[in-house]
């Protein structure tokens, strides 16, 4: 008897836990079946594909009505050819400034005026990126520029004081580099960890610009100046075979072997997301502004932007919009740039304490309201332009031509690009 | 019991509907993921396509830009280099290999799948693992050079030895074309060379009298399978030249000499969205292969030997 009541209320319970279960999945159900799913694609992966989601989820928790799904998707062909098709695998999704005009004029960009943002607190060398014939097509949520990043202790080795002019830094490039008996290079005094964003840099600090008035514009002079300079200055001292044997060498960008972190250079063009890795790393580092040619120049770098934009063929444009909205917000930016240590894209966060325990941050922070830091205006061609500009740097720097040889072959191609 | 298969009373009608049901998912397939993509191709190829946009007719105009386009000719040279040079060495080493793989050693079976082996790596994991076999600096490959005081080569940064690196990692998977060779090595009737060591023919003549032509109907088909899969090569020159810890994020190596028509073919159409010129450009690589194949397949008249004829 004991028993059979004890079995009939092992049934009574199980029957009241299936219920409540069934209850409750239907209560879930019910709630995710209410809101808009807006799926957010982006090209981030590892830390900072985990800050992202962090946000994602931080969103999520003050809403009722949408929720946002990241997922993490590095491969670029993919993102365009998801805006193929009618129905695109994404609803919102992140890119470089230098797709935005070309995207733009494919039709595949949301315009975003609609949404009523307010981008004057957006730097003007972003803005002028993300504008296409008056439309605003992308918001930054991450801006980058370039400075001159030194290891302290080998500058320190060689007696040399971080360059502050042109001529300085050839100097110091001089008295960094150094030849073992057997004419290899064990040390440059200036490397590129990222070609074309360190040449595009001395062309700035020449005075010459790359892309001027909405023109490609590979043969200005001080342009061609600049990667003159690198080539004089530092592979043709060495050799253009020893400069190239040396860099061979070079581990993974950012890694363990990082030519910057082995000591292998002592100078280099970076990006801001350095303060954090040389941090992390352990390294005694610098930074001060690019030299200029003339003091006039001091500070001249250029601005490379992340960007947020919905594409035309999202099926939740408005729940897209307004994560959009959250994404670019002060408090979301504020925290997403810090993790990733990238610079804001909203002029008010530059004073922000937040970014106090970055180290050296402040140099490339305070580029963002220097006149000398160059915004790329919107061109259709730029992905050519890159590819081509690409190839006339690698041959500087095999020594197979001169910087205005090179760039004149650059020149002779700009006329079938897209216009 | 009657046969599931079509008598000869049954309406010819009716067998041939039977017959296209049961060929349908080959023709249905054929046409929509084949004949279609082909035959749209050639239309892109006739305009000015992005993908994104409706395709404008501009005639004749991609095909006429090629003619003034230097990373054209600078991709079709380089894969022309790739394949001329890469496939006759492919088919010497396949050969010599198969040769010894016929040989009566300890542990053939396990031999014969070692020199397989490469063949089902990916070619992506391939490429990144012969990059630092070739790294200039710490490659095991400049190692072995310099063992033998070889003078070591920067062959990933230096413009007259990128298109040497795809080629090599190219025949890093002749065990595939080896083990074919070494079937038809097992085909050649022995007597042969019984007969031929009887007249007193060396190693050498044997080989050039008895082994290369039965082995021949084999060489043609390889060949003309290699070309095409040279001429088609993308995934190793792109692996190659895509190394950020070097700097290039080009694609296309040192002075541009891993640049494939392929990986050309591929920036036009998905970098530049220029898929009406893609598309120009796969249907010359079509004729350029045609033409190569025809070539070889008119030579082959006087170079294969059939013991059917």
């Amino acid at each position: 008897m004991e028993r059979k009541a004890q079995a009939g209320a092992a049934h009574a319970a199980m029957s009241t836990a299936l219920g409540a279960v069934m209850l409750l999945g239907g209560a879930l159900g019910a709630s995710a079946q209410d809101k808009t799913e807006v799926t957010f694609s982006y090209l981030w992966g590892g830390a900072e594909g985990a800050a992202l989601e962090q946000i994602i989820t931080d969103f999520n928790a003050s809403q009722d009505k949408i929720v946002v799904k990241g997922v993490s998707s590095p491969d670029m062909t993919k993102q365009l050819a998801s805006m193929s098709s009618a129905k695109g695998a994404f609803d919102i999704s992140d890119n470089f400034a230098s797709n935005i005009a070309s995207w733009a004029n494919q039709g595949i960009l949301l315009p975003l005026d609609e949404f009523g943002l307010d981008t004057a607190d957006f730097p003007e060398s972003a803005m002028k990126q993300l504008v296409v014939d008056g439309v605003l097509y992308s918001v930054p949520i991450a801006t980058h520029n370039f400075q001159l990043v030194y290891n302290k202790k080998l500058l320190d080795e060689a007696g040399v004081t971080p360059p502050t002019s042109m001529a300085e830094l050839a100097d110091a490039i001089k008295k960094l580099t150094k030849v073992d008996a057997e004419g290899n290079v064990t040390q440059l005094g200036l490397g590129l960890t990222d070609i074309s964003a360190g040449l595009k840099t001395l062309g700035y600090a020449h005075g010459g610009d790359w892309n001027r008035d909405g023109k490609p514009t590979p043969t200005d002079p001080g342009f061609v100046e600049g990667v003159q300079f690198y080539f004089d200055n530092v592979v043709a001292p060495v050799t253009p075979a020893s400069y190239n044997k040396f860099v061979a060498g070079f581990g993974p960008y950012m890694s363990d072997q990082d030519s910057f972190k082995q000591g292998k250079i002592a100078m280099v063009f970076e990006g801001e997301w350095r303060a954090k890795f040389n941090t992390e790393a352990g390294m005694d580092w610098g930074v001060v502004q690019v030299p200029g040619k003339t003091p006039e120049l001091n500070g001249s770098t250029w601005a490379d932007v992340s960007t947020i934009f919905i594409p035309t063929n999202t099926q939740n444009k408005e729940a897209a919009g307004e994560f959009l909205k959250y994404l670019i917000s002060p408090p979301a930016m504020e925290k997403f740039s810090h993790v990733l240590a990238n610079l804001p894209g909203r002029l008010s966060l530059v004073d922000s304490a937040t970014y106090d325990d970055l180290p050296n941050f402040k140099v490339w922070l305070d580029a963002l309201k220097n006149p000398n830091t160059h915004g790329l205006p919107p061109a259709l061609y730029m992905a050519e332009y890159n590819a081509d500009l690409a190839s006339a740097f690698d041959s500087v720097l095999q020594g197979a031509q001169t910087a205005e040889a090179a760039l004149q072959g650059v020149a002779d191609r700009t006329g079938s690009y897209s216009q | 019991m009657q046969s599931a298969r079509p008598t000869p009373s049954e309406p010819t009608g009716r067998a041939l509907l039977k017959g296209l049901a049961f060929a349908s998912p080959f023709i249905i397939g054929f046409l929509v993921l084949y004949l279609w993509p082909i035959l749209a191709s050639g239309y892109y190829s006739l305009t000015d396509f992005s993908l994104f946009k409706a395709p404008k007719w501009v005639g004749l105009a991609n095909y006429e830009r090629m003619i003034s386009d230097a990373k054209f000719w600078k991709s079709l040279y380089n894969t022309l280099f790739f394949t001329f040079v890469g496939v006759p060495v492919d088919i010497a080493i396949s050969i010599a290999g198969a040769h010894i793989l016929n040989q009566k050693l300890k542990g053939q079976p396990l031999w014969r799948a070692l020199v397989y082996l490469p063949s089902i790596v990916p070619a992506v994991a391939a490429g990144f693992l012969w990059r630092w076999l070739l790294n200039a600096q710490y490659g095991f490959v400049n190692e072995i050079l310099r063992w033998f005081r070889i003078p070591q080569p920067n062959w990933l940064l230096d413009a007259s030895w990128g298109g040497i690196s795809v080629i090599v990692l190219m025949l890093w998977t002749v065990g595939g074309t080896m083990l074919i060779y070494l079937a038809a090595l097992k085909n050649v009737p022995q007597e042969l060379y019984e007969a031929a060591e009887l007249d007193g023919a060396g190693p050498l003549r044997r080989f050039w009298h008895i082994t290369w032509p039965m082995i021949s109907p084999v060489t043609l088909f390889q060949v003309i399978v290699l070309i095409i899969a040279f001429l088609q090569v993308f995934t190793q020159p792109f692996v190659l030249s895509k190394d950020p810890g070097l700097g290039t994020q080009t694609a296309t190596g040192p002075g541009d000499s891993m640049l494939s028509y392929s990986i050309y073919l591929f920036q036009n159409g998905f970098t530049f969205l220029k898929m009406g010129y893609a598309s120009a450009m796969a249907w010359v690589l079509l004729f350029v292969t045609l033409a190569i194949t025809l070539l070889i397949l008119w030579s082959a008249k006087k170079w294969v030997f059939y013991d059917n004829r």
